[in-house]
């Protein structure tokens, strides 16, 4: 079991409730869709699982360490095995491909001699070969998010967490984001994608949790039809 | 910290200095002119304490004895007089020596004091110096009770006026540096919070991907010496300049001791560089907490 959500409350200080008991667990090897309407709370559970909002009650475990007993100092270690994904990309702009995604690596400490092996590794992987050079700018909507991507593969994660990865691009960049997900997926990492497109979600015959109003009010298994 | 990362560390400080030139140069100069005007206030200070314990330390009391004392009642007295408490050091100036210094003081070479008056009239003193002039007062008053004195003067009145102005100047100019000072760690933490904020996406980044507290702030910090060394030095070059100059030019035209002894002005200097640096880190770690807290 990779990641368990134990009866998880979230009540934020202006009074919101923004999860309401939610108990989940996901195997290694999984790939989930997150959904439901805005304010459902599908960003706050994203958030909690690299630790950047704590529950207000229940218990949160990453490979059998629980998230919410965590020491401050112990917090690096465990967003170490995660990649990010954002919506807006979140690229430096003043760095070119290459560096952003040799930030990720430089920034947790690793050596040269790996960052120059690994990084055009992943460029190659998310198929942005010959674009090392260029500065976010100069890209398309779909190759930034590839750079994202590929910063966020950098570190070998256990789990790609992706928040409305495909939210800013039209629908035919979104499908060959997703494709690139799932092969991503079916090389052994865990994804967990929060989206608001269910067009994406209905073809893919992937496991979807559905939020509403901070609970969850249906779980259906991959394999299945979405209705 | 591995000596790789420091030059990571180093290299990322200073690329960001070259990157954000103007935001460097605004951090310096505030750096330079609140070190300057703290320098300023302090260089005020030093002279007006250094003028005030002169002022001070120039008050004796002078305890005139009775005119038929023998030599032996005349060494009781000084014996009783290094008995007091505070006493710092006892001088008799005996009659003779008393009329000398009068004849000097007024008399001059073509002037005959002595013939004048036809005898000495007076008496012999004992110039008494207290270890704390402040206590001059108080010293004065045991004095008078000693028996074979016949009258002590400090400048009663006027001295104890004295004590009153050193002591609120003093008081007033501690409250000017210590809110100067306060102002500058506002100021400079300002700036700096300018800098950063221009950086929070990627310290946000940062954080999420795993980076340790300490792997962030190293390169700031390593900006923050650098910026408030450099605006520091500035201040204490213009600082050093200017006052040697008044210096020069003082000693011509008045009566006022400046401070020059160039060990205290060494202090004074390398103490506000210090200082500059000192506020560098101090505002980039106030400034940073707050984006760090993902």
């Amino acid at each position: 079991m990779l990641v368990q959500f134990y009866n998880v409350s979230k009540i934020y200080p202006n009074g919101v409730k923004a999860l309401d008991d939610i108990s989940l667990k996901i195997d290694r090897g999984e790939f989930i869709f997150l959904m439901g309407p805005s304010g459902a709370g599908k960003s706050t559970l994203i958030k909690m699982l690299f630790r950047e909002e704590l529950p207000t009650r229940g218990q949160i475990f990453l490979a059998s360490r629980s998230i919410v007993r965590m020491k401050r100092a112990e917090v690096p270690r465990l967003r170490r095995n995660m990649g990010i994904i954002f919506q807006d990309f979140k690229l430096l702009e003043n760095k070119t491909v290459y560096e952003n995604v040799a930030f990720a690596m430089e920034v947790v400490g690793s050596n040269r001699k790996d960052i120059r092996e690994r990084v055009p590794e992943v460029i190659k992987m998310v198929g942005l070969k010959g674009k090392e050079n260029s500065f976010p700018g100069e890209l398309s909507g779909g190759e930034q998010q590839r750079v994202g991507i590929a910063r966020a593969l950098a570190n070998r994660p256990l789990l790609l967490i992706a928040d409305e990865p495909t939210g800013n691009l039209d629908i035919n960049t979104s499908q060959e984001i997703m494709e690139l997900l799932f092969s991503i997926n079916r090389k052994g990492t865990t994804v967990i994608m929060a989206t608001h497109a269910r067009e994406l979600v209905k073809t893919a015959g992937k496991r979807v949790i559905m939020l509403e109003k901070g609970r969850i009010v249906t779980d259906t298994p991959s394999g299945e039809v979405l209705l | 910290m591995r000596p790789g990362s420091f030059l990571y560390f180093l290299g990322q400080a200073w690329q960001s200095l070259r990157r954000n030139r103007l935001l460097s140069l605004a951090t310096i100069s505030t750096v330079a002119v609140s070190i300057l005007i703290l320098g300023f206030a302090v260089l005020l200070t030093v002279n007006a304490g250094q003028f005030m314990n002169k002022l001070e330390s120039d008050v004796e009391i002078i305890a005139y004895l009775d005119n038929d004392l023998d030599q032996s009642r005349i060494s009781d007295i000084k014996r009783d007089l290094l008995a007091l408490n505070g006493v710092e050091s006892v001088n008799f100036v005996s009659r003779e020596e008393g009329l000398k210094k009068l004849q000097e003081n007024f008399g001059g070479h073509e002037y005959n004091l002595k013939e004048t008056l036809g005898k000495n009239p007076l008496p012999h003193t004992y110039e008494i110096k207290a270890t704390n002039p402040h206590d001059v007062p108080q010293i004065a008053q045991r004095v008078k009770n000693i028996d074979g004195v016949y009258k002590v003067n400090y400048g009663q009145g006027m001295v104890e006026r004295l004590f009153n102005v050193t002591r609120w100047i003093r008081i007033i100019s501690m409250i000017f540096i210590v809110m100067l000072a306060a102002a500058a760690v506002f100021l400079i933490s300002t700036t700096i919070r300018l800098a950063i904020f221009s950086r929070r996406k990627e310290i946000y980044l940062m954080k999420l991907i795993g980076s340790t507290d300490w792997f962030i702030r190293w390169p700031f910090f390593i900006e923050g010496i650098f910026l408030g060394t450099v605006g520091g030095l500035i201040a204490i070059i213009i600082l050093s300049v200017g006052y040697s100059s008044l210096i020069d030019r003082m000693d011509a035209l008045f009566f006022i001791p400046l401070v020059t002894n160039p060990v205290l002005l060494n202090q004074i200097y390398l103490g506000l560089l210090a200082c500059g640096a000192v506020l560098g880190v101090l505002g980039t770690w106030v400034s940073l907490n707050r984006f760090l807290d993902v």
